[in-house]
């Protein structure tokens, strides 16, 4: 393999499996300074990943092609992993819970390997078609996916919290973060997501107008994340108003994300529709 | 919305829809529901349903609509409920909304001030003016302008206060979803979603319903497709779909523009889409009769073509541009009696045939393909509201989540010899940051009071 942005992605999956892997250590073991190394480590993937990505964007113009890595599925992928990656370590910065990143790295590294290695997954640049051809694709993935990787941030904070219980003692699970801190991160965490859902869907609405005159057509893509919406919704208005905490918004924040990968997923391969140039 | 214990008397009808349980019923509902039009394919045929499901689910499927999932009478009764529901809940929390926002926070007591989320109290001896004045300055320089109160006991009450108005974003982030609601309502009463098929060269002054393909739209004006473009990349996929269109109106040429898929043409409120196009076959074939008289017929697909002296009608069947190099056309071939028959024609190779007992000759002189452009056709006179409503939601969020009501009191007063100073301060939103600017004029006040050191 060349020196290429390929060769620098497939080398980001490998340091994200190593991030994970020593955060798991970090939290098992609970030694400080392998917490730190993981740090640098995800560091260390994200810089590689954004050269990566910057590298395939000049790939695209060399080729005649000209346009941002947000066009295919290979290339929303390693986009996901990268937001996915960037809320984790903006988290991680700003609460200081390393635990955290043994329940949101692994995300990153998933989705990484599936777009490195699947057989399914084409890297290869392509150029765009017609109905890809706007400014509106940048704004429009850009946002979606910084809610999707919040939610998936969110699922795994919500997965820590139901792993938890309520125990006090001082097993592996008891050094997780409190159910009170994990409950109040959860919230904001999904906040931050619902809101670029939000923009996600808008844009989108914008750009079908110009594209196809209409804002929307209940196309299955649309559908599910809609559906995504009214589950995130739900989770909020029911903290709001009824009070539910903890365990019940956990799941949610886990059901939501289900609703996530399938509108990511789900609906490509599974459902046709407009967003069909998605899967390939 | 949260339910305030104020509510609107004790009618169970209201009392049901100001219930936040219903509100969350209905997501947990819309979210379920919302999947079956995604499975089941939307907008086909009654005999595609018939075929696929079978009897018995086909009639589920007529009874609920599902063929046409998202505007089925049930689905529209749950966003109407849903409607109805945002705005009650949203009228009932509204005398509450008005209290917080109208109530002046200024009345405080020293004894409320002790009990507030973050507070602060010093004590100094004797009564110091000047000391009183230097608190004063540095409240006014970390916390910002103040409004002052004085007290009966003759204390002051100092506050700076910031986003009271916060208590309004809830409103804008639900009469958003009303206002997007009421913008798709508005632009489906009146406007339109039509098609268009333009032959380059060819004029029209309508468009064709998409809900009805019967149904003429007219448009006010004409609108005229001079070329049709397409392009494609290296790879076979798609580059460019291009068409130049000119508007006409009153006879006189209004406006020309290249449209392109994300690049749509408006004139008057009507929008031209580059949506699709066809490739259309047009074919000349010189037929000589028995007698040695000889005519050249052009056929245009979709058209039949007679030559009525030599009893012969023609029609086009089928085309494909390149047969080992050369085109080659399949013809449909009506006598005067009504019988038919059918022929395949290549480029350069003369053939004959029978038709009402007399042998034709038939040479496809030339074959050809014309473009021919399809265009979605739109009016919506509601989507700016849509829009303002899409807007709502965000700033809406934004204002919700992030902007808090703060405030922060100063209390200059005196109990008996000695002089009391309390710090207070409250917000409903960011408490961190908030701690953090508290902090800040209570280190401030520790340091003019001495206590800092």
């Amino acid at each position: 393999m060349t020196f290429s942005s390929s060769y620098l992605l497939s080398i980001t999956t490998f340091i994200y499996l190593g991030a994970a892997a020593l955060y798991l250590i970090h939290w098992v073991f609970r030694v400080e300074k392998v917490g730190l190394l993981a740090t640098f480590v995800t560091l260390a993937g994200l810089i590689c990943q954004t050269a990566g990505i910057g590298m395939r964007w000049v790939e695209s113009y060399q080729l005649g092609y000209g346009h941002a890595p947000l066009s295919n599925l290979y290339e929303s992928l390693v986009f996901f992993a990268w937001v996915t990656v960037l809320v984790y370590l903006i988290i991680e910065y700003k609460t200081k819970k390393r635990v955290i990143g043994a329940f949101a790295t692994p995300f990153a590294t998933l989705a990484m390997a599936y777009a490195s290695f699947s057989p399914d997954v084409q890297d290869t640049i392509q150029p765009l078609i017609p109905a890809l051809q706007s400014n509106w694709l940048i704004a429009h993935v850009i946002t979606c996916f910084l809610g999707y990787a919040s939610f998936a941030v969110a699922c795994g904070m919500g997965i820590m919290y139901l792993v938890r219980g309520s125990g006090e003692g001082k097993g592996l699970l008891s050094s997780l973060p409190s159910h009170k801190v994990l409950d109040e991160l959860m919230h904001q965490t999904i906040v931050f997501g619902f809101l670029w859902l939000s923009v996600g869907i808008i844009t989108g609405a914008v750009w079908a107008n110009q594209a196809w005159g209409t804002y929307w057509s209940w196309d299955p893509k649309e559908t599910w994340s809609l559906i995504t919406w009214f589950v995130y919704a739900t989770a909020l208005h029911a903290r709001f108003v009824r009070g539910w905490q903890g365990k019940r918004i956990a799941l949610l924040s886990i059901i939501g994300f289900i609703s996530v990968i399938f509108t990511y997923f789900g609906v490509n391969f599974l459902l046709s529709g407009l967003h069909s140039y998605g899967s390939s | 919305m949260k339910n305030t214990k104020n509510s609107s008397g004790s009618n169970p009808v209201w009392q049901f829809f100001t219930s936040v349980r219903l509100a969350i019923f209905l997501l947990i509902i819309l979210a379920i529901t919302s999947i079956i039009g995604t499975i089941i394919p939307q907008g086909e045929s009654m005999q595609f349903y018939l075929d696929k499901y079978g009897p018995d689910m086909f009639k589920v499927i007529k009874a609920l609509k599902l063929d046409d999932t998202y505007h089925s009478w049930w689905y529209l009764t749950l966003l109407g409920l849903f409607s109805v529901n945002l705005i009650v809940c949203t009228l009932n929390r509204l005398p509450f909304t008005i209290k917080l926002f109208k109530r002046d926070y200024i009345n405080v007591t020293a004894d409320y001030l002790r009990r507030v989320t973050f507070r602060r109290e010093w004590r100094i001896s004797g009564d110091r003016p000047e000391l009183k004045e230097k608190i004063l300055k540095i409240f006014k320089k970390i916390a910002g302008s103040y409004r002052h109160k004085k007290l009966e006991n003759g204390d002051d009450v100092f506050m700076v206060e910031s986003g009271k108005w916060s208590y309004w974003g809830l409103y804008g982030l639900h009469i958003s979803i009303l206002i997007i609601f009421a913008g798709a309502v508005f632009g489906s009463v009146t406007g339109f979603k039509g098609r268009l098929m333009l032959l380059e060269g060819e004029t029209s002054d309508h468009a064709v319903a998409s809900s009805d393909p019967s149904k003429k739209i007219p448009l006010g004006f004409s609108i005229r497709c001079d070329r049709f473009f397409v392009d494609f990349y290296d790879t076979g996929a798609p580059k460019e779909f291009r068409s130049d269109l000119t508007v006409i109106e009153n006879g006189k040429e209004v406006m020309k523009k290249s449209i392109l898929v994300n690049d749509p043409l408006t004139y008057k409120g009507v929008t031209f889409y580059q949506s699709s196009y066809q490739s259309i076959p047009e074919v000349s074939v010189q037929v000589t009769d028995p007698s040695g008289a000889s005519r050249t017929l052009v056929i245009p697909a979709f058209q039949r073509v007679s030559w009525p002296e030599a009893g012969i009608t023609m029609g086009l069947m089928k085309f494909l541009p390149n047969v080992h190099g050369v085109p080659a056309v399949s013809l449909w071939i009506g006598d005067s009696t009504g019988r038919a028959d059918s022929i395949w024609l290549f480029k350069g190779g003369p053939k004959e045939i029978m038709a009402g007992g007399k042998t034709f000759k038939l040479n496809l002189l030339d074959a050809s393909e014309r473009y021919m452009t399809g265009l979605q056709v739109k009016k919506d006179p509601g989507v700016w509201i849509v829009w303002l409503g899409c807007t709502a939601l965000i700033l809406g969020f934004a204002i919700v989540f992030w902007v808090g009501h703060r405030r922060t009191w100063l209390y200059l007063g005196q109990d008996g010899k000695d002089m009391v100073v309390l710090l207070g301060g409250q917000t409903n939103k960011n408490r961190l940051k908030f701690e953090q600017d508290f902090e800040a004029v209570a280190q401030a006040i520790d340091e003019v009071t001495g206590e800092g050191r």
